[in-house]
C-alpha cells in the first residue's frame, strides 16, 4: 500500500507542477513506482512538462466518469520501464465536474498499485484544492521567497490543518536566489519556516535550465549535475526516509582560480 | 395587611422597596395609592427595588409610568436582586479566559466571548477577536480586535506586537507607515484605548497602571 501525498501551494506559478514532475521522476529514479495525478482540471500541464502530451487518450475526469477504466487513462513515461506514470487532467471540463469523494476513491484504488500517488493542485482554494486534497493522506506545500507566496502558503497551511486525514503538512522552498537572500532583498530560508512554522522538507535553487528542460519535456531532474535537480532529488531521499543534510546554495562550480580571486577581491 | 411599598432613606437617596411575593397587580395598585399620597411630598427622585421580584421591559416601564403619572417623582434606576439564566450564563462567558494553542493562519478567526489567550502566533491576515482582553503568547502580527461586544476598557497585550490592525471597541487603528506607532523592537507591549478615542501602544510592564482592574489576584504577599 503506498501513500499519496498531494503537492499544493495557494499561489499560482510558484512551481507546484515542476516540483510533482521532478519529485516524481526523482522517486522513480530512485526505483520506486509512481502515479502523477494532475487535477487542474481546464488548465492542465504537467504532462507538457513530462513531455507526454501526444500520448494522452483518456484523462481524469473520463476515468471518473466511468467512460474507461483507470489503466486505460494512465500515460506511462517509456523512460522509465513501468515505474513512472501520468493521469491527466482533462481539459475540456472544469474542476467542479468532479468532486472529493470520487478523487478519494480513485486515489484509494491507484495507492494500492504505486509506492507513490502524487497529486498536482491547483492554484486556489476552491473546487480544485478540495478535490486534490481529498485523497491524500501527506500534504506538501511549495513556496518561493517572496511575500506574497508565503502568505498564499500560510493560508493554505491553515486550511490543511483543518483536514482530518492529512498528516501535518511539509514545507519546500523553490526558486532560490541566493544574492538576494544574501542581500536581503529576499525573505531567506529561515525567516520563512519560523514564520509558517511547519517543517522544512527542502529548498530548490532557481536555475534557468529548470524551464528550458520543462520546454523540452525533460523534468531536470534526470540532469544528475544540476543544482535545482539536486535540490529535488534530496527531497525524494528525505521522502523515503533519508536523512538529508540541507544543501548549500554557493554555486558548486567555482573553479580554483576564481575562489582565489575572491580572496583577494575581500 | 403587610405593607407592600415602603420608602426608604439612603445616603444613595430615597429608595422604594416593594414587595416581592404579593401579586403583580396589587403590588402596581398600591404603588399608585402610595405616590399619590402625602408620603412622597418633597422628594424628587427615588428608586426602585423590587427584592426578588424579576420583571420585563414591560413591566418596568409600567411600574415607572404607575410613579411618575401620579405623582412629580421622577424614577432614576430600577434595580432587583434577580438574574435570569441566560444574563447569568452571559456574564460567566464575558468574565471567563478561552485558550487557544495554535497558530491563527491567514484567513483564521478565533473569537472569545470573554478573555481570549493565545499560545502561539497570529499571522498576517489571521484574526482574534475576543469580548474582553486579548492575551497574545507569541507573534502579534495579523488582526485583532478586544472588546468586541462594547468594552472600551479592553486591552491588547502580545509578546510581540506588530499588528497589522488594532481594534479596541468601535475604534480601529492600522499600522501604516506615517503613524509610526510600532517600534523597532516591539517586544512585550500593550494596546489600549485612550479617553481621547485613540488606541495607544505601551510597555506592557505600564499594564498594570494602566488598568488595574484586569488584575484578579487577590492577597498573597
Amino acid at each position: 500500500m503506498g501513500e499519496a501525498i498531494v503537492i499544493t501551494s495557494g499561489k499560482g506559478g510558484v512551481g507546484k507542477t515542476t516540483t510533482t514532475a521532478n519529485l516524481g521522476t526523482a522517486l522513480a529514479l530512485q526505483g520506486k513506482k509512481v502515479c502523477l495525478i494532475d487535477t487542474d482540471i481546464g488548465l492542465r500541464n504537467l504532462d507538457v512538462i513530462l513531455g507526454l502530451e501526444n500520448r494522452i487518450i483518456y484523462d481524469l475526469v473520463d476515468v471518473l466518469e466511468g467512460r474507461c477504466k483507470v489503466h486505460q487513462a494512465l500515460v506511462k513515461d517509456k523512460r522509465f520501464e513501468d515505474r513512472l506514470y501520468l493521469l491527466p487532467a482533462a481539459q475540456t471540463s472544469d474542476k467542479n465536474d468532479i468532486n472529493p469523494e470520487q478523487m478519494k476513491e480513485l486515489v484509494t484504488k491507484l495507492k494500492e498499485d504505486y509506492d507513490f500517488v502524487i497529486i498536482d493542485c491547483p492554484a486556489g482554494i476552491e473546487q480544485g484544492y478540495k478535490n486534490a486534497v481529498a485523497g491524500a493522506e501527506k500534504a506538501i506545500v511549495v513556496t518561493t521567497p517572496e511575500i506574497s507566496a508565503v502568505r498564499d502558503a500560510d493560508r493554505i497551511i491553515g486550511l490543511l490543518e483543518l483536514e482530518e486525514n492529512l498528516e501535518p503538512p511539509k514545507l519546500i522552498i523553490n526558486r532560490i536566489r541566493q544574492h538576494l537572500m544574501n542581500s536581503g532583498d529576499a525573505l531567506d530560508v529561515n525567516e520563512i519556516t519560523t514564520h509558517l512554522s511547519i517543517d522544512l522538507l527542502g529548498i530548490v535553487a532557481d536555475e534557468e535550465s529548470v524551464i528550458s528542460s520543462s520546454n523540452r519535456g525533460e523534468p531536470v531532474v534526470m540532469d544528475p549535475n544540476n543544482r535545482a535537480s539536486m535540490g529535488y532529488r534530496n527531497i525524494a531521499r528525505r521522502l523515503l526516509g533519508e536523512s538529508v543534510p540541507l544543501m548549500t546554495m554557493e554555486k558548486p562550480n567555482q573553479s580554483i582560480f576564481s575562489k582565489i580571486k575572491a580572496v583577494f577581491a575581500k | 395587611m403587610k405593607n407592600l411599598v415602603t420608602i426608604k432613606g439612603t445616603k444613595q437617596g430615597f429608595v422604594l422597596q416593594l414587595d416581592d411575593r404579593c401579586a403583580y397587580a396589587d403590588l402596581l395598585k398600591e404603588l399608585k395609592g402610595k405616590v399619590s399620597d402625602s408620603a412622597l411630598d418633597g422628594i424628587t427622585e427615588v428608586q426602585l427595588h423590587l427584592g426578588y421580584r424579576y420583571y420585563t421591559e414591560a413591566q418596568a416601564k409600567e411600574i415607572t409610568a404607575a410613579v411618575q403619572d401620579n405623582s412629580d417623582v421622577k424614577v432614576t434606576t430600577i434595580t432587583n436582586d434577580v438574574v435570569s439564566e441566560e444574563e447569568c450564563n452571559r456574564r460567566v462567558l464575558e468574565r471567563q479566559s478561552e485558550t487557544y494553542v495554535g497558530i491563527v493562519r491567514s484567513g483564521q478567526v478565533v473569537k472569545a466571548q470573554g478573555d481570549l489567550v493565545i499560545v502561539g502566533d497570529v499571522n498576517q491576515n489571521g484574526r482574534v477577536i475576543a469580548g474582553g482582553n486579548v492575551y497574545v503568547l507569541g507573534r502579534l502580527k495579523g488582526y485583532a480586535h478586544a472588546g468586541a461586544n462594547g468594552n472600551k476598557e479592553a486591552v491588547i497585550a502580545a509578546s510581540w506586537l506588530e499588528a497589522t490592525h488594532l481594534k479596541i471597541d468601535d475604534a480601529l487603528e492600522s499600522m501604516t507607515d506615517e503613524l509610526t506607532m510600532l517600534s523597532e523592537q516591539p517586544e512585550m507591549e500593550c494596546a489600549y484605548l485612550h479617553t481621547n478615542g485613540s488606541i495607544i501602544i505601551d510597555r506592557l510592564q505600564e499594564l498594570r497602571f494602566i488598568r488595574p482592574e484586569i488584575s484578579t489576584f487577590k492577597g498573597g504577599s
